[in-house]
């Protein structure tokens, strides 16, 4: 899966599950749209299903320093090549 | 004068109690869950229920002027998600004496107390706000939430927030309605709480035990949304949650 597969993807979840269109990749979601840790809650589970896998806790923690779609994508690109990485060992 | 001194002389006793309830009495048995294998929050949830059911025995005999009508719809909630105003810093701590098995958000602030602040978190309490946007400990509270509320357990929120100060329903945090779609939590039980801001007031210290009055908790209604209908809005539930509690409020 390619950063740009990934980045429609997220973009999508934006949109269906938080009605936010277009979002800037770099803004602050707190502060531009008022997402929330209900919403980071929501978020998560919507990558564990996009990525049919719950994330472990050490993974959850890594989410901690997310602020921005950026910052998502970068988080979800390195789960995915974890998850390539086990399924090819 | 004398009624200063009554007020001063039962916030003393109310005080002494909770802090020796937490400390004192009850400790024993929260060490003793705390090491127990199984079912700490549980029990820890059981212990915070008893020792504000015995505060509130004593508010009723130190209070007599104070008159207590919890409804028996109220008391015999189980397995929901409870939606309330907000009046008093007691508010949370009644609907603890209320229920068995309950959970609920609390201040952040709290969580930092020693002690207090460690059976928060053992009780399985979801600090309100958060330095970051992704906190661990949530995540698995929420995710775990609804087989919570399948087990009996009550979810109480004040989405409020804030204690409101004009006796008016205040705005709404949506949060508490996001939690309730993430669970799929159903029915919503809408309870009112009335006068507990008179025995306690908000920016006050002291009890205020010689006025007459009436502290009722009652069922407002009960909400059962279909969060994957194509009707379903958030916006709409807030809003039917806030006219059965501006409904009780106008009475």
């Amino acid at each position: 899966m390619t950063r740009e597969e990934i980045k429609t993807e997220i973009l999508n979840i934006f949109s269906r599950d938080f009605e936010i269109e277009k979002p800037g990749l770099d803004d602050d979601l707190r502060q531009s749209y008022e997402f929330d840790s209900v919403d980071a809650i929501e978020l998560l589970m919507g990558i564990e299903r996009f990525l049919n896998s719950e994330l472990t806790q050490d993974e959850k923690k890594m989410a901690l320093e997310i602020r921005t779609i950026n910052h998502i994508i970068d988080y979800v690109d390195g789960l995915v090549r974890v998850r390539e990485r086990e399924a090819h060992a | 004068m004398r009624k200063f001194f009554y007020d001063f002389t039962v916030t003393v006793i109310l005080w002494i109690y909770y802090i020796a309830g937490f400390l004192v009495l009850f400790s024993p048995f929260y060490l003793v869950a705390f090491f127990s294998p199984a079912g700490r929050e549980e029990v820890f949830q059981r212990l915070n229920h008893r020792l504000h059911r015995q505060f509130f025995s004593l508010v009723q005999l130190l209070a007599p002027n104070v008159k207590w009508h919890i409804s028996e719809e109220v008391k015999a909630l189980r397995s929901c998600m409870i939606i309330a105003n907000h009046l008093s810093l007691l508010d949370p701590i009644l609907l603890v004496s209320l229920f068995e098995k309950q959970k609920t958000i609390v201040k952040s602030d709290y969580f930092k107390f020693p002690v207090f602040g460690w059976i928060l978190r053992t009780s399985g309490y979801i600090p309100s706000k958060r330095e970051g946007l992704f906190a661990v400990n949530m995540i698995d509270q929420i995710k775990n939430m609804k087989d919570y509320l399948t087990t009996g357990g009550n979810f109480f929120i004040f989405p409020e927030g804030t204690r409101s100060r004009t006796n008016r329903i205040g705005s709404f945090d949506s949060g508490a309605f996001k939690i309730a779609r993430l669970c799929h939590a159903t029915p919503i039980q809408v309870v009112f709480i009335r006068n507990t801001h008179k025995l306690f007031p908000p920016g006050r210290f002291l009890f205020n035990t010689c006025e007459e009055n009436v502290i009722e908790v009652e069922l407002a209604g009960s909400l059962e949304p279909d969060y994957e209908g194509d009707a379903f809005s958030l916006d709409g539930l807030m809003a039917e949650a806030r006219l059965l509690l501006e409904k009780k409020a106008v009475l």
